[in-house]
C-alpha cells in the first residue's frame, strides 16, 4: 500500500474512532464539545508513559484509556447535573481547561509539543478502529442502547419505567470520552509528535458535525460522517481550507433539509428491503 | 384474600410553592381490587399518581406498597417493585420503534447490569423480543412492532403504552385516564383488557372521566376534590352521594358561570 | 500596579462586554448559543486590518466592518431561524458552528493563516491619571461599549422592536398571540449582535494593534464566559461579566503568565455553571432557561 494511501486510512480510522467517541453521548443526549480535551489526556497519558516510563506504546495506549475514563468519571458528576445548552457549555469549558492545563505543563511539553516515543502503524490503528467498531455495534444493540436513547428521549418516563438515568447517563459520557482517549493516543503515537494547541474546540466541533452528519439514529451513521470528513478533500484535491468550506456549507444544506443526518432508521429500512425482497408477513 | 392492602396511602400531603396540591390523603386499595380514583379537574389525581409512583417526593404521610414502606425509594425502583402506570398525555418515545418502547419496561424486572448488556436487539430471535412481540400480538398490535411511534393514532398509541407498563409485570397498575380519547368501539376493547389484566390477579387503580366506564368496570370509588379525599364508596352508590354531586356539581356551576 | 492591572483589565474588559451582550442577546430571546459570533469578530478585525493597511481611512473602515457585521449576521439568521420554530435549539446551534468554520475557512483561504499587525494611521496618544497609564483608543473603545449598551438598554425599555425583543424572550408563543411580529424582530436581534461583534472585533484590532483569522477562537469565544458568569439574557450582566473576564485576564497574565489564561476564564465558566448556572445577575430578557 502506498504511504499515500496508508496516511490517508490511519486518518481515517482515527476518525472513525472520534466518531465513536462523541456519538455514544449524542445518543444519550448529550452534545459533548470537549471531546478533543479527553482526546488530549488520552494522547498526553500515552506518550508521557511510553517516554518517561518506557511503557511499549500498545499497553500505554490501553492505559491512556483507562486514565481518561477515570477522568471523565470524575467530572461526569458535576457535569451531568447540567442539562442541554449547559451541558453543553460545560464540557465546552472543561475541553479549554484540560488543554491549558497541558499547556501548562512542561514536564510534557508545555506550549513547544512534546515527541513521543513508540510508534503505532497502520495495521494497529485500523484494528483498533474495527474494535471500536464492534464494541459499539454490539453495545448499541444491547438493552443499553434502548436505554441511552429512550434516556435523552424522555428523561421522566425512562425514570419511571425503571431505568437508572444518571448510570445511564454516565456510563455514556465515559464510555465516549474513553473511546475519544484512545483516539488521542493513537494519534500521538502514529504521527510521534503531539501539541496541546492541536486539541482545541474546533476540533471538537468538527467531531460533533460529522457525526451529526452521519446521523445518529444508527451505528452505521458515524462511519459515513468520518468517511465523508476525512474523504472530501481527497477526492477533491482542494486545500484544506476548502474541504471545510465545503464542509460547512454541506452542514448547513444538512441542518436545513435533513437534520437527522444521512443515515437514518427509514432509510437503512428502506436499503434493506430493496436488497432482500419483503419476507412473508408473519402472524 | 389477604387483608393487607397492596397499596395504601397514610395522610399523604404535597404542596408546590406554597400551594397545597394535596391534603391529608389516605385510602388503601385491597389485592386483586379495581379502583377508580374520581374528582373533577385539578383535583389533584394525577399528582396522586405522581406522587406514588415518585415523580415528587411527598411532603408529609407515608406511601406503602404491600406493606413495605416506598414513601423515600426512587421512582426508579418503584416499578422494580411491581408498580407500574401509564401516563395521562401519552409519553412513548420518539425515537424508538414500538417494540423498543415495550421493551423499555423489561428492564424492570432484571434490572441489574448483566439485564442491561442483555443483546437484545442483536439478533431478532431472543427471549425478550419475542416476549414483547407477543404481548403486542395478544392485543392486536403486532403489526406496529417495526413502526416509529410519532404516526400512529391515538386510540394504538395508548394500547402501547398499556402493553408497556405490562411488560413489567406489574402487581398493581396505575391506569391515568385509559379511556380519554378513545371511541366507543376502543373503549370496549379496552375494558376487555382489563378484565383479563384484572382476571390475571394484577390490582388496578384508575382514574377516569368516563362513568360509564367506571361503573361497569371498577367496583370501588375514592372521589378527590382540592387535593382531599371526599368520599370512598362502591362504584353504584357514588352518584348518590351528596358530597360527590356537589363536587362536580359545583364544578359545573363555576363552567356555568363563566360561559354567562 | 494593581490599578494598572485593573484599568488594563476593564479596557479588555469591553471587548469581552460587546461580545458577551451579543451572545446574551440570541441566548435570552432565542435560547440559541451563536457560534457564529466569534467569526464575526474576526471578519470584522481583519476587515479593518486589510482596508488600513490598502489605505483607506478608518473612517470608511470602522462602519464598513459594522455593516459586514450586520449583513453576515443577517445570513446566520436566515439559515437559523427557521428551524428554531420547531423548537429545537439544537440544529441551530450545529448551523451557527457551520459558520464559523466557514468564516474561519474563507479568512484562510483569502489572506492566509499569519497574525497580522494593523498599522494605524495615528500615534497612539496615552493620558495619565495619577500612576495610572490609559491608552485613549482604548478608553475610547470602553466608553463606546458601555454608551452602545446603555442606548440598547434604552432601546429594549422603550420602544416598541425592544418591547418586541423582551416579550419574545418572555415566552415566543404569547409573543406571537400578542401580535409582536417575531418575523421581524427576530432579524432586528441579530443585526444588534452582528453590529455588537463587528464593534468587538474591530476595538480589538485597532487598541491591541493585531488582527488573525483565529482570533475569534482566541478571544471571541471567551465573551460566553461573560455572557454566563452575567447571567444569560441580561445585557448588563453581560457588560458586568465582560469586564470581570477583562481582568481574571490580564491579573491571570500579570501573576501566573499568559499561558494560564484559558485554565481561569473557563475554569470559571465552568464554575458558574456548576455553582450558579444562572449567573451573577439575574435575567432581565427573561430567557436563559434549563433546555
Amino acid at each position: 500500500m502506498s504511504g499515500y494511501l496508508e496516511g490517508v486510512l490511519v486518518v481515517l480510522a482515527i476518525n472513525i474512532i472520534l466518531a465513536y467517541a462523541a456519538f455514544l453521548p449524542i445518543v444519550a443526549g448529550q452534545l459533548n464539545l470537549g471531546v478533543a480535551g479527553f482526546m488530549a489526556t488520552g494522547a498526553y497519558v500515552s506518550a508521557y508513559l511510553t517516554n518517561a516510563q518506557g511503557w511499549l506504546p500498545v499497553p500505554s495506549a490501553l492505559a491512556a484509556m483507562g486514565a481518561t475514563a477515570l477522568l471523565a468519571l470524575v467530572v461526569a458528576v458535576p457535569i451531568l447535573r447540567t442539562r442541554g445548552i449547559y451541558l453543553a457549555l460545560a464540557t465546552f469549558a472543561f475541553g479549554q481547561v484540560v488543554v491549558a492545563i497541558i499547556l501548562n505543563l512542561d514536564v510534557v511539553g508545555g506550549a513547544s509539543g512534546y515527541p513521543v516515543r513508540g510508534y503505532l502503524g497502520f495495521p494497529v490503528i485500523a484494528t483498533a478502529a474495527a474494535a471500536v467498531f464492534v464494541a459499539l455495534y454490539c453495545l448499541f444493540h444491547t438493552r443499553f442502547g434502548i436505554s441511552v436513547t429512550a434516556v435523552s428521549d424522555d428523561e421522566l418516563v425512562a425514570d419511571q419505567m425503571g431505568l437508572s438515568v444518571r448510570w445511564l447517563q454516565t456510563a455514556a459520557f465515559t464510555i465516549g470520552s474513553a473511546v475519544a482517549g484512545l483516539a488521542g493516543a493513537l494519534h500521538a503515537h502514529h504521527f510521534s509528535y503531539i501539541e496541546a494547541q492541536y486539541f482545541n474546540v474546533l476540533l471538537s466541533i468538527y467531531v460533533v458535525l460529522y457525526v451529526l452528519l452521519g446521523g445518529t439514529q444508527t451505528i452505521y451513521g458515524p462511519l459515513l460522517g468520518a468517511a465523508v470528513f476525512t474523504l472530501l478533500p481527497e477526492l477533491l484535491r482542494g486545500s484544506a481550507e476548502w474541504r471545510y468550506v465545503i464542509f460547512a456549507g454541506l452542514i448547513l444544506a444538512l441542518m436545513t433539509w435533513r437534520p437527522q443526518g444521512v443515515v437514518t432508521r427509514s432509510l437503512l429500512r428502506r436499503l434493506f428491503e430493496w436488497r432482500r425482497p419483503p419476507a412473508a408477513e408473519a402472524t | 384474600m389477604s387483608a393487607r392492602p397492596i397499596l395504601a396511602l397514610e395522610a399523604v400531603s404535597k404542596s408546590f410553592g406554597g400551594l397545597s396540591v394535596i391534603q391529608d390523603l389516605s385510602f388503601a386499595v385491597l389485592p386483586g381490587e379495581r379502583v377508580a380514583l374520581i374528582g373533577p379537574n385539578g383535583a389533584g389525581k394525577t399528582t396522586a399518581f405522581n406522587l406514588i409512583t415518585g415523580v415528587y417526593p411527598v411532603d408529609a404521610g407515608r406511601v406503602l406498597l404491600d406493606g413495605r414502606d416506598i414513601t423515600r425509594l426512587p421512582a426508579r425502583k418503584r416499578i422494580r417493585a411491581g408498580l407500574a402506570r401509564t401516563f395521562q398525555n401519552i409519553r412513548l418515545l420518539q425515537h424508538l420503534t414500538v417494540l423498543e418502547n415495550v421493551m423499555v419496561a423489561q428492564y424492570a424486572r432484571s434490572a441489574s447490569l448483566v439485564g442491561m448488556l442483555q443483546p437484545v436487539n442483536l439478533l431478532p430471535g431472543n427471549r425478550w423480543q419475542r416476549e414483547a412481540r407477543d404481548a403486542l400480538g395478544e392485543v392486536g398490535l403486532a403489526q406496529y412492532a417495526e413502526a416509529a411511534t410519532g404516526s400512529l393514532p391515538y386510540g394504538i398509541q395508548k394500547r402501547i403504552e398499556l402493553v408497556r407498563a405490562l411488560l413489567a409485570r406489574p402487581r398493581v397498575l396505575l391506569l391515568d385516564e385509559p379511556a380519554a380519547g378513545l371511541n366507543p368501539a376502543e373503549t370496549e376493547a379496552l375494558a376487555a383488557q382489563l378484565e383479563a389484566i384484572s382476571d390475571a390477579g394484577v390490582t388496578l387503580l384508575v382514574v377516569e372521566h368516563d362513568m360509564h366506564f367506571i361503573g361497569a368496570f371498577c367496583r370501588r370509588v375514592v372521589v378527590l376534590n382540592f387535593g382531599c379525599k371526599i368520599a370512598e364508596c362502591d362504584s353504584d352508590a357514588v352518584g348518590d352521594d351528596p358530597r360527590v354531586r356537589e363536587a362536580y356539581l359545583g364544578a359545573d356551576q363555576e363552567l356555568a358561570a363563566a360561559h354567562a | 500596579m494593581l490599578a494598572q492591572q485593573l484599568v488594563n483589565g476593564l479596557m479588555l474588559g469591553s471587548v469581552y462586554a460587546l461580545v458577551a451582550v451579543a451572545f446574551t442577546l440570541t441566548m435570552g430571546v432565542l435560547r440559541f448559543l451563536n457560534f457564529s459570533i466569534p467569526g464575526i469578530f474576526m471578519v470584522a478585525g481583519m476587515l479593518i486590518w486589510a482596508m488600513l493597511k490598502g489605505g483607506i481611512s478608518l473612517l470608511l473602515a470602522v462602519p464598513a466592518a459594522l455593516a459586514l457585521g450586520a449583513v453576515l449576521s443577517f445570513a446566520v439568521e436566515r439559515l437559523t431561524y427557521p428551524q428554531m420554530r420547531g423548537g429545537n435549539h439544537f440544529i441551530p446551534l450545529v448551523s451557527s458552528m457551520a459558520f464559523l468554520i466557514l468564516f474561519e475557512n474563507l479568512v484562510l483561504i483569502v489572506w492566509g493563516s499569519d497574525q497580522q499587525r494593523l498599522l494605524l494611521p495615528f500615534d497612539s496618544v496615552s493620558a495619565r491619571v495619577g500612576n495610572v497609564v490609559i491608552g485613549v483608543p482604548q478608553l475610547i473603545g470602553l466608553a463606546t461599549a458601555v454608551g452602545v449598551v446603555w442606548v440598547l438598554d434604552l432601546v429594549l425599555k422603550r420602544t416598541r422592536i425592544g418591547r418586541g425583543v423582551r416579550s419574545i424572550a418572555e415566552d415566543a408563543e404569547t409573543a406571537t398571540i400578542l401580535g409582536v411580529s417575531v418575523g421581524r424582530v427576530v432579524p432586528v436581534v441579530f443585526l444588534i449582535g452582528g453590529v455588537f461583534t463587528a464593534l468587538a472585533g474591530a476595538l480589538f484590532a485597532l487598541n491591541y494593534q493585531q488582527a488573525s483569522p483565529f482570533m475569534g477562537e482566541e478571544v471571541a469565544l471567551k465573551g460566553i464566559s461573560a455572557m454566563v458568569i452575567g447571567g444569560m439574557g441580561n445585557i448588563w450582566g453581560a457588560i458586568l461579566g465582560g469586564l470581570v473576564i477583562g481582568v481574571v485576564e490580564t491579573a491571570a497574565i500579570h501573576w501566573f503568565g499568559a499561558r494560564t489564561v484559558d485554565i481561569w476564564v473557563y475554569g470559571l465558566l465552568l464554575a458558574i455553571l456548576f455553582v450558579r448556572p444562572t449567573g451573577l445577575l439575574t435575567s432581565a430578557l427573561g430567557g436563559g432557561g434549563a433546555k
